[in-house]
């Protein structure tokens, strides 16, 4: 027996925390510079396991960091500089105060200020790193250029964000990128696919401003320093890699009113798009080599999805698009330059206009009103919402349910991908047939159509042979009806298939051979263990009760084209 | 009549030089000599005692020769100078006299009331008047002014010069200046503020380091490495969460009713907790001590005496067996019981455990269980902490409180994108979600507290009105 009794406290986790207050004075900073110093360098406070170890016995609630991320923070060189600074800002009130008039000028010429390259190259040591974390500084930005100049946040910053957004707007107008756009209450939020990294972003609608009394600007602001030099780095590299000149003519204009920068996006778009063909025709031919087997069935896939692509990116081509006064035209300028369209607005609207809208070659019109007095024959009046839908389903939608004064049908979110025996939207499923090739002829069809598919997505396995049949009669209906609609099909259905069913003998084969896979089914379920039987009756039950839930979804509402029901009258704070 | 008026008369011509001394002494005895002023050491000159020294000594000599009368000579002659330029005596006699030709007329300013102001300001001011250089003597005269010493050699080489640029050739000098190596003003004058909406931007990630590590580390710029763990992220949330599909501006009615759903059950769960809240707070009337007033007043002043007979009673009763001693028979007797029940007891145990024997499927079986409840433990602790990854900490003295969610009611879904009223905050929503992400911890704004109390006085010149 014997030796010292250990001390509490000085050794385990109360020794690897730190709290907020204490790493603060080892730091000498304020608060406000050591906040801002931790969100600069990406450190973030810990929740410790054990508390009331950490706190020294206190359960009292603090902020904790671990003590080696300080460790860290004290070798950081902008330290120094926000000391430096806080002893400027003190000469430089003093001076005021004695109105020396010359010595605040000399200390405003030396004011010290702090660059933050070396932070960013330490947080993301390579490009994708960075690519990877954008969708903050994307959403950050863009909020920030939508600020009017209110006391909130600094003049410049708002100007740099513009500038950074319109330059990100243009590279992917450029490079082709937009993959999704979402019109939601709050905002809309956009996908982006930038080399090979899909890239979300939210941005507020024009005039959506009240600034709310609970948030941090400083903080925010903060924030959007440290984005921004992200941004501005990620947008010269992403420039680089399409061979374009970094700082592009746009950011002249950047004095004037941000949707003016965004005209500037038509002019522009034409001459970088120049720039880019060749690079971009040289990336997309795939190297051919000589392969068998599996391999040769992913390439072709690969092919094919690459062709799709292809064909989405020049979704609007050769479309000519007027933008009425009253559609939000930043955004649809936007998108429809992302997929090739050629896009005007009213002069007197706003500069940037390149036609007007007595030209006869102008496709589309977009509008939003219920009426307009005076209509060309050789155009569509649509509403806006056209555009989008058409964007998220790959393809051009039938203009008849978008026309001028139609009610428009609902605008689905392209971020939800619905499982198997999920509910899934009529409009969703009435789109997927279109992406298939099919056309929707009636409505009682339609609903056949729907079906068809349900049994194709859910991929029953019914014990009865009775069901099978039925299904299997329903797949023949449809290919037969796909052959009778002619060659659009050429998409879903992999010629491997199609091509035997043509000779009547064969079909019968594929009939014996689904047959027999069915038996096949019913065998190893009678073979089945008990408590795995157990197991798959549950599971298959499960499967039916969703069915049959979304079935009787399906037929709930005769015609719920425009939800009207009222069923929670309170208001949501 | 004419008059000659008399001004002064000099007849001493002075050389101010070596033989001041005497000169001066001869001077003041000359008797032609007209002073300046009027002189009144003269006097004192020739009266008084001369006192006796001995003149031997070279400091008699200077203390004790009066020497006043040379210095206001010398003094008489300088202000002479000042004042009138020269020697009064030197100067012709026009200089000196005038003729008297009866009264002049004066010729007297109008003076203009109105333009009082404005003459003031035309006159010199009295200071400057003062600081005017009013002696006569002339300053000495600069010789320098007039010649230009090495002229010729200048001259040559101006020509020399004027030669060769005509040729085109720089004189060294210049060459210098040119080939100077411009200042690097831009880079040291400032450090442009990260918001500059100009500043330039470069390829960050392609420049390679290219200094001699070496190097760096022994200059002590070498930069530290940042530990790995800090560029795993705070949540495994996404940075931009996509508003679930009810939250489109025209939705698809089931989805809609979902979304309403689920902010119908947030708004239900924070009713029910403002209940709990209001119901802990109620009064509850059956916890009133007595039933009516009459029983309150009555209270203690009807005795129950049954409670304290039973009381006396134990006490009675304890105190009796406490005072009882055991006897020789009952210790015995205790005795052997205890060993009976220890010898049952051990037997007891013997047959169980040989029991067990028999037990041991049923124990394995307990085994299992056990096993199997430790790993299902383990597999919900290790879910719940995936699940936490996700979760907001607790960071700080608050809690996260998720934003409310946006929701459009059904009678306020737009109709089209024009009549769209956007719900919530983006700038919100970004901040909410920084927080939730742990990014930052919930903080909320200070509150302004005042130091002192405000006295408020009513003012006297409102008081009188009232």
């Amino acid at each position: 027996m014997g030796g010292l009794q250990k001390k509490k406290y000085e050794r385990g986790s109360a020794t690897n925390y730190i709290t907020r207050n204490k790493a603060r004075k080892k730091l000498q900073l304020s608060l406000a510079d050591f906040r801002r110093l931790c969100i600069l360098k990406g450190i973030y406070p810990h929740e410790p396991k054990h508390k009331k170890k950490v706190n020294k016995g206190s359960t009292a609630p603090r902020t904790f960091y671990l003590f080696k991320d300080i460790r860290f923070l004290l070798h950081e060189p902008i330290v120094r500089k926000f000391r430096e600074y806080k002893v400027f800002v003190r000469k430089l009130r003093k001076a005021y105060g004695k109105a020396e008039w010359t010595g605040v000028e000399r200390l405003r010429d030396n004011k010290p200020g702090y660059k933050l390259d070396h932070i960013i190259k330490e947080r993301y040591p390579t490009f994708i790193d960075a690519l990877r974390d954008i969708d903050d500084a994307l959403s950050m930005c863009f909020l920030f250029s939508t600020f009017a100049r209110t006391g909130k946040c600094h003049v410049q910053t708002i100007t740099l964000c513009r500038r950074l957004t319109v330059e990100w707007m243009n590279y992917v107008v450029t490079s082709r990128s937009l993959r999704k756009v979402f019109l939601s209450i709050k905002g809309i939020y956009y996908q982006a696919e930038v080399l090979g990294q899909l890239i979300t972003w939210l941005v507020p609608y024009q005039f959506a401003h009240d600034h709310p009394t609970d948030v941090d600007y400083r903080v925010m602001a903060t924030f959007t320093e440290m984005y921004t030099t992200l941004f501005g780095f990620i947008n010269f590299r992403l420039y680089q890699t399409l061979n374009l000149v970094y700082p592009p003519k746009v950011t002249q204009y950047l004095d004037l009113t941000f949707s003016c920068a965004q005209q500037k996006l038509s002019a522009l778009s034409a001459s970088l798009a120049r720039v880019v063909a060749t690079a971009e025709e040289e990336e997309n031919q795939l190297d051919l080599f000589p392969t068998e087997g599996e391999d040769q069935e992913n390439m072709q896939a690969r092919e094919k999805e690459q062709k799709e692509q292809e064909a989405q990116k020049r979704l609007f081509e050769g479309l000519k698009f007027f933008l009425n006064r009253e559609v939000p035209r930043e955004s649809l300028a936007f998108i429809l330059r992302c997929f090739g369209a050629e896009v005007s607005w009213d002069k007197s609207l706003c500069i940037g206009g390149t036609y007007e809208v007595t030209d006869e070659t102008i496709t589309h019109q977009i509008v939003d009103r219920p009426d307009m007095d005076k209509q060309y024959i050789n155009r569509y009046y649509i509403q806006p919402q056209w555009v989008f839908d058409s964007v998220n389903a790959q393809m051009r939608l039938p203009v008849e349910d978008y026309f001028l004064g139609t009610t428009l049908p609902p605008h689905l979110s392209p971020f939800v991908e619905e499982k198997d025996g999920d509910y899934v939207p009529p409009e969703k499923l009435k789109l997927m047939a279109l992406q298939r090739g099919e056309k929707p002829v009636q409505e009682d069809e339609e609903e056949e159509d729907e079906e068809e598919e349900e049994e194709d997505d859910d991929e029953e396995e019914d014990d009865d042979v009775d069901d099978e049949e039925l299904t299997e009669e329903k797949n023949l209906k449809k290919l037969e009806g796909t052959r009778a609609q002619g060659k659009t099909l050429a998409v879903k259905v992999t010629p491997g298939k199609v091509k035997p069913w043509e000779t009547g003998s064969v079909g019968n084969k594929v009939r014996l051979e689904q047959e027999e896979k069915a038996e096949e089914k019913r065998l190893a379920i009678m073979m089945m263990k008990k408590k795995e039987k157990y197991l798959y009756d549950k599971i298959m039950f499960g499967k039916k009760r969703t069915t049959r839930e979304v079935s009787s979804l399906r037929c709930a509402p005769a015609k719920p084209t425009r939800p009207s029901l009222r069923p929670f009258a309170c208001r949501w704070r | 009549g004419f008059t000659f008026v008399f001004f002064t008369q000099v007849l001493l011509k002075v050389d101010i030089g070596a033989h001041q001394l005497r000169l001066k002494r001869v001077a003041a005895a000359q008797p032609g000599f007209i002073s300046f002023k009027s002189s009144a050491g003269s006097d004192d000159l020739n009266s008084g005692q001369r006192k006796r020294v001995n003149k031997n000594k070279k400091k008699n000599w200077n203390k004790h020769s009066d020497i006043q009368d040379v210095e206001e000579f010398l003094d008489d002659v300088r202000l002479q100078e000042r004042a009138t330029g020269g020697l009064i005596s030197e100067k012709p006699d026009d200089s000196l006299f005038f003729v008297d030709i009866g009264e002049q007329r004066k010729y007297v300013q109008p003076v203009q009331e109105g333009k009082k102001g404005k003459k003031s300001k035309s006159r010199p001011l009295r200071i400057d008047l003062i600081l005017q250089h009013d002696s006569l003597v002339p300053p000495p005269k600069d010789i320098l002014a007039h010649q230009q010493p090495n002229a010729k050699k200048l001259r040559r080489i101006a020509e020399n010069a004027a030669k060769l640029a005509a040729m085109g050739v720089l004189p060294r000098r210049q060459k210098r200046l040119l080939n100077r190596r411009p200042a690097i003003t831009a880079s040291k004058s400032k450090t442009a503020a990260n918001n500059f909406p100009d500043r330039p931007y470069y390829d960050l990630w392609g420049a390679k380091e290219t200094a001699d590590p070496y190097y760096l580390e022994q200059t002590g710029k070498k930069r530290v490495k940042r530990p790995e763990k800090l560029n795993s992220k705070p949540s495994v949330l996404p940075a931009v969460e996509v508003i679930a599909p009810g939250g489109s501006y025209n939705p698809d009615f089931f989805s809609h009713q979902a979304l309403l759903l689920e902010a119908h059950e947030v708004e239900v769960k924070r009713e029910r907790a403002e209940l709990r809240i209001e119901r802990q707070l109620a009064v509850n009337r059956d916890d009133t001590a007595t039933e009516t007033v009459f029983q309150e007043l009555v209270e203690g002043l009807v005795e129950e005496e049954e409670d304290e007979d039973e009381e006396e009673e134990d006490v009675s009763i304890r105190g009796g067996l406490q005072q009882e001693k055991k006897t020789e028979k009952e210790r015995r007797r205790e005795r052997a019981d205890k060993i009976k029940s220890q010898q049952k007891q051990a037997a007891r145990v013997f047959t169980d455990k040989k029991q067990q024997l028999f037990q041991l499927r049923s124990i394995q079986a307990t085994l299992k269980r056990g096993e199997q409840q430790t790993r299902e433990r383990v597999a919900q602790r290790k879910a719940n902490q995936e699940a936490e990854k996700s979760m907001p900490r607790r960071l700080g003295r608050l809690r996260f409180q998720a934003q409310d969610l946006e929701v459009q009611l059904s009678d306020e879904i737009p109709g089209s994108l024009r009549t769209l009223k956007p719900e919530g905050s983006v700038l919100k929503d970004r901040f909410k979600s920084m927080q939730k992400r742990n990014m930052i911890e919930p903080r909320e704004r200070a509150k302004f507290k005042r130091r002192h109390k405000v006295k408020y006085v009513e003012k006297r010149a409102f008081r009188e009105i009232t």
